[in-house]
């Protein structure tokens, strides 16, 4: 079953060139998939669609056979539980702890202190963090606050993960932790989409999607979708 | 029901300031809504405090009706049935005292301190009459009904003139709305003043926090989970500058109370100005809280569209 679905999806900005142009694809339940293509192709515009954050033109784009068009401010919230965001630059606050952060997407959702502080440890275990719970992100390094973003992304147990250059600025040791989260997540049948420029990703791929100035350029796949599930 | 109250409670948490988190720059805050809702709050309490005594004046009209000097003392006493008659008609009643011209000569004499000058008249010139205390009277407009009455009595055989005392009444019934109307009109303006404070001030908090709040909506926060802590920043704010308000003139009651005593000595009075009762501070509180609830939404509205 088809977890994401772009039909001939379009993205034009005000007086700009178009940032997506035609794209239709589909993402199966629990595929990883990883997007390349150079800076500007798309990528995270695609990535922003599926989150809502960004409302295709023309097209229509469904995450869980849900029209993200006709999804109202009001209902983007729920929509977003779903997901898990990770981005480029962090965005981690500044004035909480580490915990704190990583306990935002389930304080959002009402859930109890000691229930959400016991997944958020579990979280920080899963990226190696759990030492630095108590810490403040800015005494933590750019792969560890990209650890803490990882783990915030799947704290509330996404059933997507979308990851732009999760490991833009990352030496190896972290970006390979990265990519090692990502795919245990993926071995647990979350579907993950990720943008990336590592070429060390995209050699381990099984599925890459190339985007060149907003439209598809290349696709390839390594193992049937099927066969990735099970 | 338990996730709503924990959301609430999580809403208030975040509102509350703390040193090093706003908590300086809303000290200020308050102190400038106080100010502002201090003036107000005294006029009330000025007010509260003359109703007791304007409302006992008008609740209890008098009006005395004088006989001819002539009249006979049996005509006199059988007016009393005649003026409970006008009473009737007026759907009045009234406490009733007949006052024979023997017993009004002698109040005239320990009264006024000229009885000596009164014994030199030899006879009596005051005429029998009675004194009523009108019931059920309560503002200005009841005035026009005793003037009714007035107007009634006077066409009672064997009476020469009839006293209202209702007209000081009415001017002071009329001075009081007009102090009210000033005082609302006041409160209101000073009301926009405390929501245009509450809105900049929640305006600077929503820019300083635009970071938590785009993070909050991208892992999926609702508008209402957002803008909550804002509503009860403005309510506390306005909550903790009425309270603030209210000490402040309840202190200034008290040199103010020394002046009022030694003036109303001069009279022989003993009037003082009394803080505002239980009821009417909490609300005030309220009203304070609501101003700045109201702000805050007017705030948020406007400037988390914005910052979405």
């Amino acid at each position: 079953m088809a977890m994401i679905e772009f039909h001939d999806v379009s993205k034009l900005y005000p007086g700009g060139s178009p940032a997506l142009s035609g794209v239709s694809l589909s993402i199966a339940s629990g595929e990883l998939v990883f997007l390349a293509g150079p800076s500007g192709a798309g990528k995270s515009t695609l990535l922003k669609m599926i989150a809502a954050i960004e409302r295709p033109s023309t097209g229509r784009v469904l995450v869980n056979g849900q029209d993200i068009g006709g999804i109202k401010p009001r209902g983007l919230p729920y929509l977003r539980r779903k997901l898990g965001l990770i981005l480029q630059e962090q965005r981690l606050l500044m004035d909480r702890s580490v915990l704190a952060n990583v306990m935002l997407p389930l304080v959002v959702t009402g859930a109890a202190v000691e229930h959400a502080e016991k997944r958020a440890r579990a979280a920080l275990d899963k990226v190696g963090l759990l030492a630095k719970a108590a810490g403040m992100p800015q005494s933590l390094s750019g792969g560890e606050q990209q650890r803490v973003s990882i783990a915030r992304a799947i704290v509330h147990r996404p059933r997507v993960i979308l990851a732009d250059e999760p490991t833009a600025n990352l030496d190896r040791d972290s970006a390979n932790l990265v990519l090692a989260t990502l795919k245990a997540f993926h071995g647990a049948g979350v579907t993950c989409v990720v943008s990336t420029h590592d070429e060390y990703f995209l050699d381990r791929a099984d599925r890459v999607i190339y985007l060149g100035q907003g439209r598809i350029t290349e696709a390839w796949q390594r193992n049937p979708v099927a066969e990735v599930v099970t | 029901m338990k996730m709503w109250l924990r959301q609430h409670l999580f809403a208030i948490k975040n509102a509350l300031p703390r040193p090093g988190r706003g908590f300086g720059s809303f000290a200020f805050n308050v102190l400038v809504v106080a100010i502002a809702l201090a003036l107000p709050f005294a006029g009330l309490t000025v007010l509260e405090n003359m109703r007791p005594v304007s409302a006992q004046l008008a609740v209890e009209p008098e009006i005395s009706v004088f006989m001819g000097v002539d009249t006979p003392r049996a005509r006199a006493a059988a007016l009393a049935p005649e003026i409970q008659q006008v009473l009737a008609r007026n759907r009045s009643a009234a406490i009733m005292e007949f006052v024979p011209r023997e017993n009004a000569l002698n109040a005239l004499k320990e009264r006024s301190g000229i009885a000596e000058a009164i014994t030199t008249l030899g006879n009596n010139p005051l005429p029998d009459g009675y004194v009523l205390k009108l019931a059920g009277f309560d503002n200005a407009q009841d005035a026009g009904r005793v003037d009714q009455i007035a107007v009634e009595l006077k066409a009672l055989p064997g009476v020469d003139y009839v006293q209202v005392d209702s007209a000081w009444v009415k001017r002071l019934s009329a001075l009081l709305n007009v102090l009210r109307l000033a005082l609302l009109l006041l409160a209101a303006t000073l009301g926009v003043v405390v929501v245009a404070v509450v809105f900049n001030t929640v305006r600077l908090q929503v820019m300083t926090q635009r970071e938590e709040i785009e993070v909050s909506r991208l892992v999926g926060a609702t508008d209402g989970f957002i803008c909550r802590p804002f509503y009860y920043s403005g309510a506390l704010l306005g909550l903790a500058a009425g309270a603030l308000a209210l000490g402040v003139v309840a202190l200034g009651l008290r040199p103010l109370n020394a002046a009022i005593a030694e003036f109303a000595r001069l009279y022989a009075s003993e009037f003082q100005l009394l803080p505002l009762g239980g009821l009417l501070t909490a609300l005030l509180l309220a009203v304070s809280a609501v101003l700045g609830l109201c702000g805050a939404m007017l705030s948020v509205r406007r400037h988390l569209g914005r910052a979405a």
